[in-house]
């Protein structure tokens, strides 16, 4: 604790204290995600693309933007095909700060840059929609037109010297505007009726047809029983016409009127009576 | 953040011995660079008096006796391994650590007790890689989000649709590193993906059996749009919760599908006649060949008998028959020989008699039936 030993002391104290701001000034980090702008007096006089620690002097000023794949999200736009058909479409961006530096001094903010490019994507979907037509929009050729989309974008971009690549642009949603929507609902529900009343006629028909088909066979096997009977019974009855024809008559005889319903007013000169009448001799 | 990641583990981790000598020893070549570490020195404040302290005692002790000297340095080296031990942490079996150093990756680390220089060297940062994660577009059951589920289908049909994505992390780097809220760049890749495939499909394979398709070109789709981000994201499979028509023409399509049970009930109830009739038909043809064979057999047979004595079996099946067919009669004998009167019958003539039992075939050779 004597005098001289003060003196090193503070002067110890004072180069840490001096280190530590010059430190807190020169040294900067910049993040993975991020890259940053070396600008002095507002003039950008470095990019910085690697992450880790960097030097600059202390006059330097450090400003820091994304390095990272950027997504826009376009307002929703009603857009009208070539075939004057209205569509409600929904887009998204996806771009990168790709030159810093002119970024920074294009557009300087992020929110600046958004707004620059939220008109130039907007323009190209009125245009690149505008030249197709709404079914080709929403199916067949939806990528081709998300393709032109994208390179007239990145075009325009390029143009206009923003320091910004275009990643990509999507259509999210294209849908019709809901008037058009009510429309779409009562064609389907027509569609519907129209199936419906198909599928119950083809049901009828098919029932006619399953029902007459039945029939046609049931009569072509009762006509071959019938083909059946009929050749049966000349085989075996006409051996003997007239003694068939008696023979049947006989079973018909029996059949019509054996029954017990039948009253019988008889001569007695029938056959049947002969021996009745005349006895044994008859 | 960095701040917590290292506060965390500081407390309750103990590296292992080894490690603390190490890092000791590569400490003697640091601590004139550690206090001229940026501004908002380490943690705190007990560090910091303690700083102060060190250094008065490190000036005391120059000029002092030597045994306070070590005091000095053993107390130092305390602050330095405790700061030290600030770099431990802890990644889940689930996840990968991803460290930067001064801000830039550096390395992917895997589960475990791990290690990283303490703040403001490196910090890390834990990503989920496992464990499979689930995105619901269109919302889940009882909190449906109409505007996400309306789709243009490629008939210019509109369906009702909402769907699950389920997604990994494949590279812990990326997805920290290379895209800005990533989820929500899942979220409107999968939308716009699911779009553009539903758009160019009709509507009724999206309703039927074309699911497992859409699904499958979803997947792709959005899995290629993905790799082109370089996200680091993996999806496993696209899924197709509810795929309906939308409500104002929902009726209209339960009435096509009531219209095609009634097709095919009505064709089932007419199988069913069908079968019936031709079995009837069956039948009537068992029924009438059989009987007429019979009826042939037994004539055949009769027949045979007749031509060994025509007149004796003629008379005799005659009178046999006539036997059979007046004995259940009623009679009336007229010997109309003169009788030129009137007959008057009876009242209760024609009356019939109690009805017959069928006539029983007769014995042997009768013609009954």
């Amino acid at each position: 604790m004597s005098r001289p030993a003060n003196t090193p002391l503070i002067a110890a104290g004072v180069a840490a204290v001096g280190a530590l701001i010059l430190v807190s000034t020169t040294v900067y980090k910049v993040d993975q995600r991020q890259q940053a702008l070396v600008v002095r007096f507002g003039d950008p006089v470095a990019v910085v693309t690697t992450p880790g620690l960097h030097l600059k002097t202390p006059i330097d000023n450090v400003l820091r933007f994304d390095k990272r794949n950027i997504d826009l999200s376009a307002n929703q736009e009603e857009v009208t095909a070539a075939d004057q058909q209205k569509l409600v479409v929904d887009a998204f961006v996806r771009y990168r700060i790709s030159d810093t530096r002119q970024f920074f001094r294009a557009l300087g903010r992020e929110s600046v840059a958004r707004d620059r490019l939220d008109r130039i994507v907007n323009a190209a979907l009125r245009e690149q929609i505008g030249r197709a037509d709404s079914g080709d929009v929403i199916a067949g050729k939806r990528a081709q037109i998300m393709a032109a989309i994208r390179e007239e974008v990145a075009r325009q971009v390029e143009a206009s010297n923003l320091g910004i690549q275009i990643i990509d642009v999507r259509i999210k949603r294209a849908d019709l505007p809901e008037p058009n929507q009510q429309a779409v609902y009562e064609r389907m529900q027509t569609a519907r009726k129209q199936e419906a009343a198909e599928l119950r006629a083809i049901g009828d028909q098919q029932r006619k047809e399953i029902v007459a088909t039945a029939y046609e066979e049931a009569e072509k096997i009762r006509g071959e029983a019938d083909a059946q009977r009929a050749q049966l019974f000349a085989s075996s009855f006409g051996r003997d016409p007239s003694f068939a024809a008696f023979y049947r008559s006989m079973q018909a005889y029996e059949q019509s009127m054996g029954r017990g319903d039948t009253t019988f007013v008889l001569s007695p000169d029938s056959d049947y009576f002969k021996y009745f009448q005349k006895g044994p001799g008859g | 953040m960095p701040w917590n990641d290292n506060a965390g583990p500081g407390p309750w981790g103990s590296p292992p011995p080894g490690d603390d000598k190490n890092d000791g020893g590569r400490n003697k070549s640091d601590p004139g660079r550690r206090p001229s570490g940026p501004p908002g020195v380490p943690p705190p404040p007990i560090d910091v008096s303690e700083l102060v302290e060190r250094v008065t005692e490190r000036l005391r002790a120059t000029f002092g006796g030597p045994g306070r000297g070590k005091a000095v340095m053993l107390g130092a080296g305390a602050v330095v391994g405790l700061w030290l031990l600030t770099g431990a942490y802890v990644v889940q079996p689930n996840q990968q650590g991803v460290v930067s150093t001064f801000g830039a990756y550096s390395r992917t680390s895997d589960p475990g007790l791990r290690y990283h220089l303490p703040w403001p060297v490196e910090s890390v940062e834990r990503v989920p890689v496992t464990s499979i994660q689930t995105l619901d577009i269109g919302g889940v059951p009882g909190a449906e989000v109409p505007a996400e589920r309306l789709m243009l289908t490629g008939d210019e049909n509109i369906v009702d649709l909402s769907f699950t994505v389920q997604w990994r992390v494949s590279d812990a780097g990326k997805y920290v590193f290379n895209v800005r809220e990533p989820n929500g760049v899942l979220k409107d890749v999968a939308e716009s993906a699911m779009r553009e495939v539903v758009g160019k499909t009709a509507l009724t394979p999206i309703l039927t059996n074309g699911r497992g398709q859409v699904e499958t070109q979803t997947r792709v789709l959005m899995q290629q749009v993905l790799d082109r981000y370089d996200i680091g994201v993996y999806i496993e499979g696209v899924r197709i919760q509810v795929a309906n028509a939308p409500q104002p023409v929902v009726d209209a399509f339960r009435d096509v599908q009531r219209a095609a049970q009634n097709a095919q009930s009505a064709a089932n109830v007419a199988r069913g006649e069908a079968a019936q009739v031709i079995q009837q038909a069956k039948g009537y043809r068992e029924q009438v060949v059989r009987e007429a064979a019979g009826d042939a057999a037994r004539f055949n047979q009769v027949y045979d008998q007749y031509k060994l004595a025509p007149a004796v079996t003629r008379e005799r099946l005659y009178i046999e028959t006539m036997q059979r067919v007046l004995a259940n009669s009623n009679k009336v004998i007229v010997d109309n020989k003169g009788a030129n009167a009137p007959v008057i019958l009876p009242s209760d003539t024609f009356r019939s008699r109690a009805p017959a039992p069928t006539a029983a075939p007769a014995a042997t050779d009768g013609v009954a039936r």
